[in-house]
């Protein structure tokens, strides 16, 4: 197992510089020359040209690279060109928001996807089963933005129940920041919500026609138990595959929902700072979530072993 | 193991009982608020907090550092520069100057300061009176250190008394005062911004009506009313800046009731505001143009004939209906907003209006009474106008215009070194005509981005300089404002296009709130007290 856990630690690497590549092209590749986006129409030629050399962008593109690279390896993700602040620090001080956020909606994608999910399977061909799938069908399909737009329309401007925009304080109750997080975590839950809930019916489905169900079930057990405890279990490890890939398809989620409910979080930030071509913020920030993205694999792939002690780790060696 | 988990259910059935009934709570409490706010009855002010949503987010409050109008219309609450526009941004009124005496030879300016003006308590000082040394102090830094060069053409800046400071110019500049309106050049306290250091733009202290309380990143910026303001006892307890970069989301935070002022309603979000009675639409022509701009120097334009065949065939109506669908938008006519002070109405009448037969008998007058294939710069943003304009320059001329769509910084590259035939460009600054006329017109300014068509006349030179060095009395300025815009009107080196508003929504709660045509925000001070009924 630690073996296994060190091996595919360093299976990462080579992932990661490949995605530090990738970024650092691409945010080169954005038009726009940052220095006279940031200084504005008023501008003289020569201040643009001054702002160019105290950014480094005078430098030829291998130069800053390599200097961007060796930055990487010591863990500094470069100086923000707006901010003028570590672009580490910048993130940290927005990361929190958005896991309160990703947090939030992944709770009510379980609770709400999964249970539907079950009950879908165990009542398969049923008008239930039926309406679970239209609605997570729909729910996989609905842009999020629009969502969300509707979402503030209906709550927000019709019935006034939650606020549209912002992040509500402890400080004024523990309703204030409840309120604010309700619209903007729904709407980032309802993708994983209808996966979530399709890909438990599946798994249940597959489950629930063999065998040691039907033995188990042969021998009396309540099908509560038969449900929850046999089946379900097994059911677990597509789910948890599926969860790990949610996951961190939320945090991209989350830049638009961020966007839509001005929520004060890391997607907010790499929003404008593209508006801004402050690229150091954008490579830092993809950067991180995609450190966080390979983490989470990481994690759901040391999970299977814990969740199911028959994954064989020796086996995936076998086609090397 | 079964007991806990019917706990674990219960639990969440009595959360989500507890959500249903704060949400009900709170709507009783809003339709309260509105059946108010529908009647519009004037209730007297109750202090509260006043929750404005800007369409970005500050990066700092430190006045050499901003770049950005949202920022500056944050800080104008937490300070005071030593002059001020009035309302409509016609002349400029003491603030922290009572009064001032301009040199004949117009090099220096010597300010009197009020001497009733006191610092907002900070981290490192306690609220002491702002000194002359404090002027000194706060022009000078802007004048070296400040980032978008906001206080030009200073020598230097001399304390000859406990309340008067002259400002030394290299020059005679008679738009000084203007400058000196800008939040760039507001008047700090050393202490602060020293003890601060670079952290002096995260904690604002100045001399302004609110001062400075709490700042949650890319959420929101809390001010609260200042003990010791000099000027009118603000209306409020304090103001909330929020950040909805969305315009159509800003809309319906206002609409929700969870913002009560909401800045730059544009597009579909007007019609939104403009038809709920229960939120106020304000707009006024704003301080800025959207235009044409030919290249005077080589091509087909060159030639004036072409030139005023080009404008007479140009319906700018069309222009603006096509640009902005949803209004929010007039034809322009001059160079200059009507919002400026040196506006004049004969220059506006001798630009050709449209005329598509003269326009034709025109062109054939020229070597291109065919036509001719000529390019047009724009900026994303600005594909609409150019759009319209290239179908009617086809029908019209038989002018085949290609547009070229770049990005901000290709875009102002190109266009500054002289290389776009045709480029179409915002321009919006204060409201005094050196702004835009010597920055867009004057032939020292080729090579900048003002000038890209580079447009030359000795005489208009002559004009806008002498309007500078010459006096300092704005009747006398704007007169020779006036001669320049009439030969630039003749000359015909754009073709302006429009003028965009300035527009903010609010609820029905919000009392004596103003639109400034520059977009700057007043929430106290200049005869301005915004208060929130019951």
């Amino acid at each position: 197992m630690l073996q296994y856990t060190v091996r595919r630690v360093l299976d990462l690497l080579p992932t990661l510089f490949v995605v530090a590549v990738i970024v650092f092209l691409v945010t080169r590749l954005i038009p726009g020359d940052p220095a006279s986006v940031m200084l504005g129409p008023q501008a003289t030629v020569e201040d643009i040209e001054q702002m160019r050399i105290t950014l480094g962008l005078d430098q030829p593109i291998l130069q800053q690279f390599i200097s961007y690279i060796g930055d990487l390896l010591t863990g500094n993700l470069g100086t923000s060109i707006y901010y003028k602040e570590p672009v580490t620090a910048l993130i940290l001080e927005r990361f929190p928001n958005t896991i309160v956020l990703s947090v939030c909606a992944l709770f009510i994608a379980l609770i709400v996807g999964i249970p539907a999910g079950i009950i879908s399977a165990t009542r398969q061909r049923s008008w239930l089963d039926y309406s679970v799938m239209v609605v997570s069908l729909l729910g996989v399909s609905m842009p999020v933005f629009w969502l969300g737009v509707m979402l503030v329309l209906f709550f927000s401007v019709q019935l006034g129940w939650f606020p549209s925009t912002g992040m509500g304080s402890m400080e004024d109750g523990l309703w204030s920041y409840v309120s604010h997080l309700i619209l903007p975590s729904v709407t980032l839950a309802t993708i994983p919500m209808a996966t979530f809930a399709r890909i438990t019916r599946s798994a249940m489905l597959e489950v629930v026609s063999q065998d040691y169900i039907k033995t188990a079930r042969a021998k009396g057990l309540k099908e509560r138990y038969v449900i929850g405890k046999h089946a379900f279990k097994n059911a677990l490890t597509p789910l948890l595959t599926v969860m790990g890939m949610q996951i961190s398809l939320m945090l991209g989620g989350a830049v638009l929902t961020e966007t839509i409910f001005s929520w004060p979080g890391m997607g907010r930030l790499v929003v404008d700072a593209i508006d801004k071509r402050d690229f150091m913020v954008v490579q830092g920030t993809v950067m991180f979530i995609a450190i966080i993205f390979v983490v989470i694999n990481l994690i759901v792939d040391l999970l299977y072993k814990v969740v199911n002690p028959k994954v064989n780790y020796s086996s995936r060696k076998g086609g090397e | 193991m079964k007991s806990l988990k019917w706990m674990t259910i219960a639990l969440l059935i009595l959360v989500l009982a507890a959500c249903g009934g704060g949400a009900s709570s709170n709507a009783g409490q809003n339709t309260e608020g509105q059946d108010t706010a529908a009647t519009g009855e004037e209730t007297e002010a109750t202090g509260g907090n006043l929750r404005v949503a800007l369409a970005a987010t500050p990066k700092t409050l430190d006045p050499i550092a901003y770049t950005a109008v949202y920022e500056s219309n944050v800080m104008k609450s937490i300070f005071d520069t030593l002059v001020q526009y009035n309302d409509d941004l016609s002349e400029i009124q003491p603030a922290l100057a009572t009064e001032w005496e301009v040199s004949d030879d117009l090099k220096t300016y010597t300010f009197t300061l009020r001497d009733d003006v006191s610092f907002q308590p900070g981290e490192f000082q306690d609220g002491r009176p702002m000194t002359a040394e404090d002027v000194k102090y706060s022009l000078e830094r802007s004048s070296k250190e400040s980032a978008m060069n906001r206080l030009r053409n200073v020598e230097s800046v001399e304390v000859i008394g406990d309340n008067q400071v002259a400002v030394h110019m290299t020059e005679p500049y008679s738009a000084l005062l203007a400058v000196l309106t800008d939040m760039g050049n507001a008047i700090v306290p050393k202490e602060e911004v020293e003890g601060h250091g670079d952290a002096f733009g995260q904690n604002p202290v100045g001399t302004g009506p609110f001062a400075f309380s709490d700042w949650a990143k890319d959420d929101f910026i809390k001010v609260t009313a200042s003990e010791t303001y000099w000027g009118d006892k603000p209306n409020l307890d304090g103001v909330e800046w929020s950040f909805i970069s969305d315009g159509n989301m800003r809309a319906n935070a206002l609409r929700a009731g969870d913002i009560d002022v909401a800045t730059e309603i544009a597009g579909q979000a007007r019609a939104l505001v403009q038809t709920d009675d229960k939120l106020k639409f304000l707009s006024t022509p704003g301080l800025s143009i959207e235009y044409l701009a030919f290249n005077m120097t080589e091509g087909p334009t060159s030639d004036l004939k072409v030139r005023q065949a080009m404008q007479m065939a140009t319906n700018v109506e069309d222009i603006v209906k096509g640009a902005y669908q949803f209004g929010g938008a007039t034809p322009a006519r001059l160079p200059l907003p009507e919002a400026s002070w040196g506006y004049d109405e004969a220059a506006a009448g001798k630009i050709p209006g449209y005329d598509v037969d003269a326009a034709k008998a025109l062109l054939a007058e020229t070597d291109y009474a065919d036509g001719f294939s000529t390019e047009l710069y724009v900026i994303e943003k600005r594909v609409p106008h150019a759009t319209v304009f290239q179908t009617q320059m086809k029908e019209n001329l038989n002018i085949d215009v290609e547009i070229k769509t770049l990005e901000w910084g290709t875009f102002s590259d190109t266009v500054s070194k002289g290389q776009a035939p045709l480029y179409i460009m915002g321009w919006s600054w204060y409201p005094d005509p050196e702004f835009f006329l010597y920055q867009m017109l004057h032939s020292n300014q080729i090579g900048a981005l003002g000038n890209g068509g580079g447009y030359s006349n000795p005489e208009v030179d002559s004009l806008l300089t002498r309007a500078t060095s010459e006096t300092a009395d704005q009747g006398e300025r704007a007169e020779l404002y006036k001669q320049a815009l009439n030969i630039i009107s003749e000359d015909l080196p754009h073709i302006d296009m429009t003028q965009v508003e300035i527009t903010v929504g609010t609820t029905t709660k919000v009392n004596d709130y103003k639109v400034s045509p520059d977009g700057s925000i007043t929430i106290v001070g200049n005869g301005t007290n915004v208060s929130l009924s019951e």
